[in-house]
């Protein structure tokens, strides 16, 4: 897994790419929790790229939504592949994150 | 009037050989040989040391104290190389300030290539520097940081089987006309020596685990039914559970919350390894507790998504839960993001499609039942994606339409589950089972 943060519209966007399992998601953890611990408002994670998710690495993100709702922060995911979320409608996780289908859309909605 | 030294005549002194003959040394040759003898008693008392102990840093400590006062060094240490970091990080550090030692195991890190330490790692090469000012390469943060004057040392490459292990310096030395080429040797072997016993710490390690493991493991177990079938007038709940690893995630229970009626549970724990394991003894000992003062199964996965939600690092749950009465067939099923059960009945084998909310312990949320009218001779499937999952040897899964349609193709037979396991286990023939794998059935007879 690469993760490439890049910032958009003031925007901080995870561009994450190849597998996020349990050997890749301490190093997303650690990015991840390092943002939230300072209270970043919004936080986009692009998922255009990304091949696997197992379900640690959703907990990671559970983790930081968890750790983000508290202060009002927003974890958007977005450009979701089609095999992602199915995953993520098959659990159900649909109704836990936020999900759009590029960067315009995150910042609309 | 003085002669120049060289024109001095050297000093000899006679020695007796083993045959009583007589043979005459000059002084500085017998010197030399008695360094060279007194280096060799060294490297024998050293060889003896390593070959008396595996612990690490009781070896360490002996040899570095041991290699300090012949070399009448005033501190020594050794900077192991840490493949992770590809950094330099002081392991051992042998000095009468015993705080220095304590900074620089805590606080110095050297880059390969950063220092002198840094530069043997790099080059493989031994260094002795008799003025380290006079040398642009000395890192002076190791000394600001401790208040120790480092003024000369010896720095030598640990060279291992697989590699560099790390540097050995001594500080100070008090001489510098020591033979390099015994020195050199003694770091091979104390570099073989590092690394048996870090291989013997390992194993140590291992075995600690293995034996950690197998306690979780059967502690885990006793979480789940002591039997792994229960009937109750016309109904019969039975359940096949294997773990991928020794302990899993994957849960199972039967209770009978209230006269009459048949409580199901099944659930899949995110992650695996111990946190998963230890997530699912808290949640299999709040179902218990909490399904027997609820009647729903909406209200008990509300109890249970609240109980969790306070378990740290994002885990949680998929579940399913059920009631069935044994009175009528009435069953109440409640879904917490867990994969659909597959209901089988005279005429089809259908995906059963029930109110679902996200998966316990993530947000609070309120959960819905859906009920079914399980008839005679019918049976509900449920199970967790290690199933459909499975992986065969080109990685391709198995699939969640292709148990279905296993099954479909099955329905008539009494050993569903059995055979279900057998197909699990033939796909993925030859490959590591990378998830638990649980199936529950529940029949009415």
């Amino acid at each position: 897994m690469k993760i490439d943060i890049q910032e958009h519209k003031g925007i901080k966007v995870f561009a994450l790419s190849g597998e996020i399992d349990m050997s890749s998601s301490p190093v997303l953890r650690s990015e991840l929790m390092g943002l939230v611990s300072r209270k970043v408002p919004v936080v986009f994670v692009d998922f255009k790229d990304v091949s696997y998710i197992d379900s640690s690495g959703i907990a990671t993100f559970v983790e930081g939504l968890k750790a983000m709702m508290p202060y009002g922060g927003r974890l958007k995911l977005l450009g979701v592949p089609a095999k992602i979320m199915e995953i993520f409608n098959f659990s159900k996780l649909d109704k836990v994150f936020e999900i759009y289908g590029n960067v315009e859309d995150a910042f609309k909605g | 009037m003085s002669l120049p030294l060289a024109n001095m005549p050297e000093i000899c002194y006679p020695i007796c050989m083993a045959d009583d003959s007589l043979v005459t040394i000059p002084a500085g040759s017998l010197r030399a040989m008695e360094r060279k003898v007194e280096s060799f008693k060294t490297l024998v008392e050293i060889s003896t040391i390593i070959s008396s102990t595996l612990d690490l840093e009781e070896l360490m400590s002996l040899v570095m104290e041991k290699a300090k006062g012949v070399m009448g060094a005033e501190a020594c240490s050794i900077l192991f190389y840490n493949r992770d970091l590809q950094k330099l990080e002081f392991e051992v550090a042998v000095c009468q300030e015993g705080d220095a030692s304590n900074i620089l195991k805590k606080k110095v890190l050297l880059d390969v290539g950063q220092g002198i330490a840094g530069w043997v790692a790099e080059h493989l090469e031994p260094l002795i520097i008799e003025d380290v000012k006079k040398d642009s390469r000395f890192f002076q943060g190791a000394d600001k940081m401790t208040g120790f004057e480092t003024r000369g040392l010896i720095a030598v490459p640990l060279i291992g089987r697989r590699g560099l292990i790390g540097v050995a310096e001594m500080v100070n030395p008090g001489r510098f006309d020591f033979d390099m080429e015994i020195f050199q040797l003694l770091c091979r072997q104390f570099a073989i020596a590092i690394e048996n016993s870090l291989a013997h710490r390992e194993s140590l390690q291992r075995e600690r685990l293995r034996q950690e493991l197998d306690i979780a493991s059967a502690l885990q177990r006793s979480f789940l039914p002591e039997f792994p079938t229960l009937s109750l007038g016309d109904l019969t709940v039975s359940a096949v559970n294997i773990s991928a690893a020794k302990v899993g995630g994957d849960i199972y229970d039967f209770v009978t919350p209230v006269e009459g009626k048949l409580g199901v549970l099944i659930g899949d724990v995110s992650g695996k390894g111990v946190s998963a394991a230890l997530y699912m003894a808290k949640a299999s000992s709040d179902f218990r507790y909490i399904s027997s003062r609820a009647e729903s199964p909406a209200a008990v996965l509300d109890g249970l998504n609240t109980a969790l939600s306070r378990y740290p690092r994002g885990m949680f749950l998929t579940a399913i839960y059920l009631i069935a009465n044994s009175a009528n067939g009435e069953v109440l099923i409640s879904s917490a993001g867990h994969p659909p059960c597959i209901w089988i009945t005279a005429e089809e084998v259908r995906v059963l499609s029930v109110a679902s909310g996200p998966p316990l312990g993530i947000v609070p949320t309120g959960y819905e039942a859906t009920p079914i009218a399980l008839g005679r001779g019918e049976r509900l499937i449920l199970l967790t994606d290690g199933v459909f999952d499975a992986r065969d040897r080109s990685g391709a899964r198995l699939g969640f339409e292709q148990v279905v349609e296993f099954i479909r193709r099955h329905r008539g037979e009494e050993d569903i589950v059995p055979k279900l396991v057998d197909l699990v286990t033939d796909f993925s023939d030859g490959t590591e089972r990378a998830d638990d794998l649980t199936i529950v059935e529940v029949r009415r007879g």
